[in-house]
């Protein structure tokens, strides 16, 4: 237990200071209690704000810490989607369905994503190669979900359902336990919070300092005895099953998909996620990517054709201006402020 | 005579694929090749291009003279582009990726905003010849004559012109040039502008075959992409030439007799076939093969 603590409070993510748990503790105590003033319509937004933390963590695990940027995300969380739709679909009503679309999904992922990123990775490529194959990918995925309108498209009786997407898709279930309204919430927070946990142990531990090796000069972690290629292909099958973890939730939530979730816009949100809250800081992203959803959510009830001007624009200014991102920026301008403070206090005194 | 037309046939069928890839690439590649960035608005810039010129069509200039503004104008706005953005992106590949990709949102949805959904299309110049029962278009047989006097124009370009081999002094080693007195930062914002000036002009060439439209860059974002990753960046036209004839090979059959769609998939898995044999594509394996040849014997 110490140990986990120990490895979670490691000097790799913003927020170490006993006051910082305090108040994130705070802020965990808030969301478990908050159903009770909230209604269900507003605990179920603010599940989808949560569920996609999961793909906005693997992201930043992948480009922050590791060094390699992957455009292409949302393939793994429209793979887990659709998997878990055409498994749970084909196996309603019998308690069990989902949780074998679950795994199913996740295995999907692990298999496409160890594939793609043997070639990739074991090929030693330029930086650049990884973002472009990984953005082909998760287009021809869309291209391809997109014709699979029609009949003949189906899996049992599930279909596909071309543009339209896939409908219907069954809640999560355990035994008779159907999670929606707080109950999914609820297993979403825990479910993110574990994620988030996660991540923090893995960058603070051995593995993790390997990464941030890795991502400083690969050269030279490969010359202290690394095999980079096997790390960054872990990495990157670990992130595309957060990203798929996230399309779980996604499907649950909606009990929908549709092939715009794999689209260039979708696939641009992820990195934006990642870029605003500042890459090397897992919780800046996960507040960041928590923000930007709620706005976004806002937003689009409002008419979202402007939506992609925004993104776009976002994207260029925190690129020019903020290229550490925003979160990480104020934070370390409030931390140098509050060091300055004391040390002006410790003079006065 | 019916064989001969077959033959003729299925030449034509791998030209205008070559043809096809070779446009979408050739400005993505000049531009990775100098720099070492990979413009994510590529597609945008095909589509201002497109945009261009079906305006300019529209106002009476005959195609060719629009194909020709649509040169200008897009490489215009690529220098401007280079001075206020990407400029500030160079040695960091990774970030020039993601502003370039924040651009390319910005233009397809702001082309939408101001210029609604869809412009009037050009209608594909020239007719068909019929060779046997096959009936050939002549606009494409004028783009793959087209798109091979591009290449030679820019090989053209990169040995016989002072512009050139400040370039490729650039490419090879840019503080030594700039230590000989080339101004690099001349060289990169011209190099973009070549090449944004390009994919416009590729742009403008591929319009009468497709519908303008905002996002009509997507379509050909993959195959560009493709093209450029399995072509590496070591030398310009060794890289486009060889990877969009490498790939036409793959893409005419499958695509033949699987569909247009499966062509694309079959793309992408010979890109990662092949990025996994020659990890820095076909232009550093014919680097390689030319620098050993060009190496005087002992």
């Amino acid at each position: 237990m110490k140990r986990l603590f120990r490895l979670a409070t490691g000097p790799e993510d913003i927020g170490r200071s006993p006051g910082f748990w305090g108040a994130f503790a705070v802020l965990i105590l808030y969301l478990f209690a908050s159903p009770l003033w909230l209604g269900e319509f507003e605990a179920y937004n603010i599940s989808f704000y949560l569920l996609n933390l999961p793909l906005a963590l693997g992201l930043c695990l992948l480009w922050g810490y590791c060094g390699v940027l992957s455009f292409g995300q949302v393939a793994y969380f429209g793979i887990a989607g659709y998997v878990y739709g055409i498994i749970a679909g084909n196996l309603v009503g019998t308690g069990w369905g989902p949780i074998a679309g679950e795994l199913g999904g996740l295995a999907a992922c692990v298999v496409v994503s160890a594939v793609f990123g043997y070639f990739v990775f074991y090929a030693r490529v330029q930086a650049w190669i990884v973002p472009i194959l990984t953005l082909v990918l998760t287009l021809l995925l869309e291209t391809f979900l997109g014709q699979t309108a029609g009949y003949q498209w189906r899996v049992g009786n599930v279909q596909l359902g071309g543009y339209n997407g896939m409908t219907g898709i069954p809640s999560f279930q355990v035994g008779n336990l159907v999670f929606y309204g707080y109950a999914f919430y609820y297993f979403v927070l825990v479910a993110v919070v574990l994620c988030y946990f996660a991540c923090r142990m893995v960058v603070n531990s051995h593995f993790g300092k390997v990464m941030l090796a890795i991502r400083e000069d690969p050269l030279r972690a490969e010359l202290l005895g690394y095999d980079i290629r096997a790390r960054q292909l872990g990495v990157f099958v670990l992130a595309s099953v957060l990203a798929g973890i996230s399309g779980l939730f996604y499907v649950q939530w909606g009990n929908y998909i549709t092939p715009s979730q794999v689209g260039l816009v979708s696939a641009a949100l992820p990195v934006i996620w990642v870029a605003v809250g500042g890459r090397t800081s897992l919780l800046a992203v996960a507040i960041s990517t928590y923000a930007l959803n709620w706005v976004n959510y806002s937003l689009s009830s409002a008419g979202n054709q402007y939506a992609l001007v925004i993104i776009g624009a976002l994207l260029v200014i925190v690129m020019l201006f903020f290229p550490r991102g925003i979160v990480v920026m104020l934070a370390e301008a409030g931390f140098r402020g509050s060091l300055a403070r004391l040390r002006a206090a410790l003079r006065l005194g | 005579m019916e064989d001969l037309s077959v033959v003729v046939s299925i030449l034509y069928q791998f030209g205008t694929n070559g043809a096809f890839l070779l446009l979408c690439a050739l400005g993505l590649i000049v531009i990775l090749g100098m720099m070492n960035i990979i413009n994510l608005a590529h597609g945008e810039l095909m589509m201002m291009g497109a945009y261009t010129a079906s305006l300019a069509y529209q106002a009476g200039f005959p195609f060719p003279i629009a194909v020709v503004i649509s040169f200008f104008v897009v490489g215009v706005f690529g220098a401007v582009l280079e001075r206020l953005v990407v400029r500030r992106f160079y040695g960091r590949e990774l970030g020039a990726l993601v502003v370039t990709w924040g651009i390319s949102l910005l233009l397809s949805q702001g082309t939408f905003l101001v210029l609604g959904p869809f412009l009037p299309s050009i209608p594909i110049p020239g007719g068909a010849i019929d060779v046997g029962q096959y009936s050939l278009s002549v606009y494409w047989l004028i783009l793959i004559a087209v798109s091979a006097g591009a290449v030679l124009g820019l090989a053209w370009l990169y040995n016989r012109t002072e512009f050139g081999l400040h370039a490729r002094a650039t490419m090879q080693n840019a503080e030594m040039a700039r230590a000989l007195g080339v101004n690099t930062d001349r060289v990169y914002m011209l190099t973009f502008s070549l090449g944004a000036g390009l994919a416009g002009f590729s742009g403008a060439l591929l319009a009468p075959t497709a519908s303008i439209m905002p996002f009509m860059g997507q379509q050909f974002v993959a195959p560009a992409f493709i093209t450029v990753v399995v072509g590496g960046a070591s030398n310009v036209i060794a890289g486009a030439v060889g990877s969009s004839v490498l790939l036409s090979l793959v893409r005419t059959p499958v695509g033949f007799y699987l569909g247009a769609f499966l062509g694309l998939v079959a793309l992408l898995l010979a890109a990662l076939v092949i990025i996994r044999l020659m990890p820095n594509g076909v232009s550093a394996y014919f680097q390689r093969w030319s620098d050993r040849r060009s190496r005087p014997t002992v």
